[in-house]
């Protein structure tokens, strides 16, 4: 026998009455009350921490129990059991394993599944989409970041005739060359998710040689080519959402916040990438990748090992690039 | 033989006095489910998010009682996935036309405003219809004629006034909202005066000018005080004196940032909540603004600490503060509420409604 209130889903009377199990059948008994239902028509309700139970009867009434391990003990007579999900949000060690489970899947998915996919997604998404969010993002540094060019216009179409005739494997789009002036990022160059490459006029002061500056916008083709712009904002967008879906139910602020913390950073992988194809590239054009290195070289001297020098903090580990580029030239 | 219904005599703690709401859940209880929802949700790629959703909500209302007895939440998750799926779609297409800068961002903006309301309106529907005590659902009742009026003519009125008249629209959208509502066969009603949220508005606004003032004459106060000494007795301005004048400072603005939200929001439901009865049963509501902002503030802290596995207990902090400052004051027998007819309601301006992020649980 069982106590429970049962309600006609009519009114809000509460009438008390007792449960019991006969067989296949579940005996609901009380004043007024006589029903007698095969338990494979009731539907009862999941085991929330310590919320009543409620047993659903097809007619829209229903029965509250209070007395959870007494109802667990009578529903353990029939033939009902409980939902997966039901027992693994009861059980400790499930609980455990789901945390330990979240924790690696989110580390593994942030560091392999994450990548994956964004350079996936940016090679299939239509180029009108890079375009469009190329355009905002250029539009969004030359109100903040970036200043008009002061390099002498003929300069700048020397250097612009000179990268027009790099001669790029089939299939690369042609790249945008836009000049830019910028006291904070100072000796810097980075392409934007369309494949449009921007050269800060410091850069072009510090390396002064002609075949420099080409290597540099040769690894910055490399970004072009295999669409990192457009990967790491997939990356960063995709973080973002997590964090909103992850966070949203505490609070609004908070979930935005890391949004705009996490900066779109080049990862090692992607600046060898990069790196590779400059190389390519370069000896393509009867160049050779030691250009680069020597460029590599003069930035990290220009900028002279300070953290806050973008073009190095973006690009870790410099000095071991160049040794890898050292190697390639030594290996032809 | 069966449903002869015989009325038991009500027991005696259900009229005339108060009946508090009462939150029986736990953080470490709520754990469980919310981690297996998070897991299965990465697992599915974000599907199983809709039925996490009934979960969750299904764990808040069943450990919500009144008068002893507990809420439902009815929800079906294929609805709320549909909902969901549409509301990404609506979000994708606005955010791209956002960047796009043409004819086609006013276009699709121009369809927002048009379609919100009545997605509102249906969030309202979806909500209440699936919420239920003792069996009896509630329903909301609003018309899509009023949504249009409500939230369209008094947002653009609100938009064209630079908000000056964000209190009256306040107050005709909770009027619409709680005016309409409905707990089976019995009306909730809502005696709010427009007078009465420019009241409030104004308050808190007076208390944020106050805390700013106090703040920057206690920044200028030290700033004369380390010149004066300075002057007194010669020498140089002490940096950390500095430091320490611009610390408090910044941890002012910080505390005011995130303090305005729960002291908003507690005062406006106080004022909500006195003003709405259920037929002829009154609902008091007293939320202390210091209380909220406590809670608040030590949440952000903690999930913040913890990398969000504080969230569960967070949540439930937060829900049982709020609820159990509600309570139900009985005109007549709480066992005499009847069920209305019942009427089938989609999902889907509900989910749109979350993500454009209208807060419609104020």
């Amino acid at each position: 026998m069982l106590h429970a209130s049962y309600f006609d889903g009519h009114s809000a009377q509460i009438r008390s009455v007792d449960l019991s199990v006969s067989g296949d059948d579940l005996i609901i008994a009380g004043e007024g009350i006589e029903r007698r239902v095969p338990i494979s028509e009731v539907i009862v309700d999941e085991q929330l921490g310590r919320a009543a139970r409620r047993l659903r009867l097809k007619d829209g009434t229903f029965c509250e129990v209070r007395d959870l391990p007494a109802l667990a003990a009578l529903l353990s007579s029939t033939t009902h059991r409980d939902g997966r999900v039901d027992q693994l949000q009861r059980r400790l060690g499930s609980v455990l394993l789901s945390l330990a489970a979240c924790i690696v899947l989110a580390a593994v998915g942030y560091r392999f599944g994450l990548p994956w996919a964004a350079a996936f997604v940016a090679e299939r998404l239509p180029p009108a989409v890079a375009g469009v969010l190329s355009a905002q993002v250029l539009r969004a540094l030359d109100n903040g970041l970036l200043t008009p060019s002061r390099i002498a216009p003929q300069r700048r179409r020397a250097l612009e005739a000179e990268f027009r005739a790099l001669r790029v494997p089939d299939g690369t789009a042609p790249s945008t060359l836009l000049f830019r002036g910028s006291p904070q990022l100072k000796a810097n160059a980075f392409t934007l998710p369309d494949g449009t490459i921007v050269v800060l006029d410091d850069l072009v002061t510090t390396l002064g040689d002609d075949g420099q500056i080409l290597a540099v916008m040769a690894h910055e083709l490399g970004h072009a080519h295999e669409r990192h712009g457009l990967q790491l904002l997939l990356r960063s967008s995709a973080v973002g959402a997590f964090l909103a879906f992850y966070l949203g139910d505490i609070s609004h602020l908070l979930a935005v916040a890391p949004a705009a913390v996490i900066q779109a950073r080049y990862s090692q992988t992607l600046e060898w990438q990069a790196d590779e194809y400059g190389a390519a590239l370069l000896r393509r054009n009867g160049m050779s990748p030691q250009l680069l290195a020597d460029a590599l070289k003069k930035l990290v001297a220009f900028h002279g090992g300070s953290a806050q020098a973008g073009y190095l903090s973006s690009h870790p580990a410099t000095t071991e690039r160049v040794r890898h580029l050292e190697q390639l030239v030594a290996a032809h | 033989m069966e449903d002869i219904a015989r009325v038991d005599t009500p027991p005696p703690s259900s009229t005339a006095v108060p009946q508090p709401l009462r939150f029986i859940g736990t953080g470490t209880e709520y754990f469980g489910i919310w981690i297996v929802n998070l897991l299965l949700t990465i697992v599915t790629l974000g599907v199983y998010s809709a039925w996490a959703k009934v979960r969750r909500l299904q764990y808040f209302y069943r450990h919500t009682e009144l008068a002893g007895s507990s809420f439902d939440f009815h929800g079906s998750a294929v609805k709320i996935l549909i909902g969901r799926i549409l509301a990404l779609a609506m979000l994708l297409l606005y955010n791209f036309s956002v960047r796009l800068h043409s004819l086609f961002t006013l276009v699709v903006i121009a369809m927002l405003a048009i379609v919100m309301p009545w997605l509102l309106r249906n969030s309202f529907r979806f909500r209440l219809y699936n919420a239920s005590w003792r069996g009896i659902r509630f329903h909301f009742r609003g018309s899509v004629g009023g949504a249009y009026r409500v939230f369209l003519l008094n947002g653009f009125l609100t938009l064209i006034t630079l908000y000056i008249m964000a209190p009256f629209m306040h107050q005709r959208v909770k009027a619409y909202q709680h005016g309409n509502s409905w707990f089976g066969q019995t009306r909730f009603s809502f005696h709010a005066r427009v007078g009465q949220f420019y009241l409030v508005y104004l308050a808190l606004l007076a208390a944020i000018v106050a805390f700013v003032v106090v703040l920057g004459m206690a920044g200028v106060g030290s700033a004369f005080m380390t010149l004066f000494q300075v002057q007194q007795h010669g020498g140089h301005v002490d940096p950390r004196v500095v430091i320490r004048a611009v610390v408090i400072l910044y941890a002012g603005l910080i505390l005011l940032g995130v303090s305005i939200g729960p002291a908003f929001s507690a005062v406006v439901t106080n004022l909500i909540w006195n003003n709405t009865r259920l037929g002829e049963h009154r609902i008091e509501c007293a939320i202390s603004p210091l209380r909220l902002i406590w809670i608040t503030v030590s949440n952000l802290v903690l999930v913040v600490l913890t990398l969000g596995f504080f969230i569960p207990w967070a949540m439930v902090r937060i829900n049982r503060y709020r609820l159990e400052s509600i309570r139900l004051v009985p005109a007549g027998d709480l066992q005499a509420f009847i069920a209305a007819e019942s009427e089938a309601v989609g999902a889907i301006g509900e989910e749109t409604a979350a993500v454009f992020d209208f807060d419609i649980s104020l």
